[in-house]
Parts: C-alpha cells; sequence; structure tokens
C-alpha cells in the first residue's frame, strides 16, 4: 500500500491564460479565473495514490501505474500546449521548443522557471529545477535519501506532461526524471530535480 | 452564387478532423442548382487538399499562425491558419477579405481549442460535436 506524503497546505493561487467567454455566461465568469495550488497539488497526489490502488498488483507492476500516469500526463500536455501557444507565433526549430518549454510551460504548471538547461547538441537535453513546486511539502521520517526514491512517482505525471507538451508542437521524445539530493545533512526536501530529454 | 465558404479542419497526422459548408451568406434566392451545387461540393474538397501541400511548403518561411492566401484555383482563393501544435484550419473563398478572414480563423481555433479541453476527445480524431458546429456556423454568418 502505497504511502501518501505529508504535506502542508498552502493558499496560491497559479493563472492559465483564460479563453474567451461565451456570450451565455455570467459575467462572474468573464473575470480572470484562478485555480487554487492547494487544490492542485491534492489532487495530483490523489491520482497516483488512486493509481497504484486501483492497479491490479500494484507492488509487482510498477510499469503499469508508470504507463497510466505517464499516458495521463501525455493526454494534458498535448491540450495544454495547443492552448498556451494561442497567440504567439509557431516555433523555428527544437531547441526553441524546448526554452518555451522551460519558461512559460514550467511557469504555468510550476510557477517558475527551469534554473538550468544543457544540451549535448546531440538531440539530448537535460533540464534541471532546484525546488520541484509539487515536491516543495514532502517529506518522510527517515530523511531525505528515502524520500527522494518515494518521491519516483509523483514524477511521472509531469513526465508525461512534458512528452505530450512537446510531442504536440512536433518534437518525438522520451522523457526520464532524476531527483538529487545535494545536501544530505538536511532533514527538509530541497531537491535538484532534473528531467532529461531524448530526442528520437 | 453568392459568397459561399467552406473551411476544413486538418490535424496533425493529415487527418481529416472538420469539415464544413459555410453557404453563401447574401440573402440572394437560392438557385435550384440541383447536380451542379453537387459537383463543387465535391470539388471543393479537392481543392483544399491539394492546396495542403502548399501549406506545408509555406509553413516553413515563416513563424506567423495566419498564413494569408496560400492558393488560388480559378477564382476560388484559399487561406491557411496553422496552429502550433500543426493543426491545419483551411478556408476556400471566392472574395478577398483578409481582415475577416483572420479573425474567423482566431474565433474557430478557439472553439477549437475548447473542444480540446474535453478530455473525452481525442487529439486528431473527427470533431462530431453539433454545439461545435453550430457555433462555428454562427461565427461564420457573423464574419463572412
Amino acid at each position: 500500500m502505497y504511502q501518501t506524503p505529508v504535506t502542508t497546505t498552502s493558499l496560491s493561487m497559479s493563472v492559465l491564460p483564460s479563453l474567451s467567454v461565451d456570450d451565455s455566461s455570467s459575467a462572474l465568469l468573464a473575470s480572470q479565473r484562478f485555480v487554487s495550488e492547494a487544490c492542485l497539488e491534492f489532487l495530483i497526489m490523489e491520482t497516483v495514490d488512486t493509481m497504484f490502488r486501483t492497479t491490479l498488483d500494484a507492488e509487482t507492476d510498477r510499469e503499469a501505474v508508470f504507463y497510466k500516469l505517464e499516458m495521463l500526463g501525455y493526454r494534458v500536455g498535448q491540450s495544454l500546449v495547443e492552448r498556451l501557444t494561442k497567440d504567439r507565433p509557431r516555433f523555428v526549430d527544437t531547441l526553441d521548443v524546448v526554452k518555451f518549454v522551460c519558461k512559460d510551460l514550467w511557469t504555468i504548471a510550476f510557477k517558475k522557471q527551469i534554473d538550468n538547461l544543457k544540451t549535448n547538441h546531440r538531440g539530448v537535453f537535460v533540464l534541471q529545477d532546484n525546488n520541484f513546486r509539487w515536491f516543495m511539502r514532502m517529506s518522510t521520517e527517515t530523511g531525505a535519501q528515502d524520500s527522494a526514491k518515494k518521491a519516483a512517482p509523483y514524477l511521472w505525471f509531469p513526465c508525461g506532461l512534458i512528452r505530450g507538451a512537446l510531442a504536440n508542437l512536433g518534437v518525438v521524445s522520451v522523457v526520464i526524471a532524476e531527483t538529487h539530493i545535494p545536501n544530505q545533512n538536511r532533514k527538509g526536501i530541497s531537491h535538484q530535480d532534473s528531467v532529461s530529454i531524448v530526442e528520437l | 452564387m453568392g459568397s459561399s465558404f467552406y473551411l476544413v479542419i486538418v490535424g496533425s497526422r493529415d487527418d481529416p478532423v472538420y469539415e464544413a459548408d459555410l453557404g453563401p451568406s447574401s440573402k440572394a434566392p437560392p438557385v435550384p442548382e440541383g447536380t451542379k451545387k453537387e459537383e463543387s461540393k465535391h470539388l471543393n474538397q479537392f481543392i483544399i487538399h491539394s492546396a495542403l501541400d502548399i501549406v506545408e511548403e509555406v509553413q516553413w518561411n515563416t513563424t506567423a499562425t495566419y498564413l494569408k492566401v496560400v492558393d488560388k484555383f480559378n477564382e476560388f482563393l484559399i487561406s491557411a491558419f496553422v496552429s502550433a501544435g500543426n493543426t491545419k484550419f483551411m478556408l476556400l473563398h471566392d472574395t478577398k477579405s483578409e481582415d475577416s478572414i483572420k479573425t474567423f480563423f482566431h474565433e474557430v481555433h478557439e472553439l477549437y481549442l475548447k473542444v480540446l479541453m474535453n478530455p473525452f476527445y481525442e487529439v486528431n480524431h473527427p470533431i462530431t460535436n453539433t454545439h461545435f458546429d453550430s457555433k462555428v456556423r454562427l461565427i461564420a454568418k457573423r464574419l463572412l
């Protein structure tokens, strides 16, 4: 049975570019729409938990859970990116697409930009986020090393999200995520997460 | 024949997503066309599909989303709009009114985004939503 990490609630909002509203909607809906960040975090946590609970043989078949979460993220990423690029000009090449993912997509989904982007110019990009927002409040009693391992399934959905976003912008890729702990002495979580994108 | 328009939405894998015959916007009484109209329907689809190649060529030259008139066939003009996810919106028309067509494309694109938000809609599948259809016709009536 998978353990849900303990989190503290926060009250902050994230903004998505709003689509135009029909004439039939009320004036209230016509104003900017916000999503409560606490709700989003809880929903994402619960999604992972539900997948583990509803998959047969979840302990032995982590692949199935991975597949489900990733495909979920893929579909979300596809639509999200179509909506986010609504009014901006189209992209020139892969590097442009990856830069868009680093800046705009990361800002919308995680409220900050990527801290470090590396590439080997042969199709592999490494995106590094020093403070992954969805993990900020996760912790376990056994310390940083163990919580990094336990947090891995929570990364599968963001991986799918990025893969779907890239795919819809024309870049077929494989997205792998890793967590590193920079400082082993601290008790809290200060993750250094990096996402590697391998272009197929 | 009054000004007629024919809209086609093609997905990123070149699969047809939606097509609509947005008929004449003028209030002239319909001429009993019979077989002539059916022929022109087939022809419209054919013209738009042949213009797809040209759209794919032109889209690499510019980063703008609205590609103006990409092709001309006899008296018909074809305008195109490409979204970032490579979904092509193409309109066959015989009058030249760039601004209204640009606005039309933007509004249809927003409608398309709303369809995308539906989790039950798979990307690049045909849109069978009647609500979408009636909205598109409304926009066409208003702008074209």
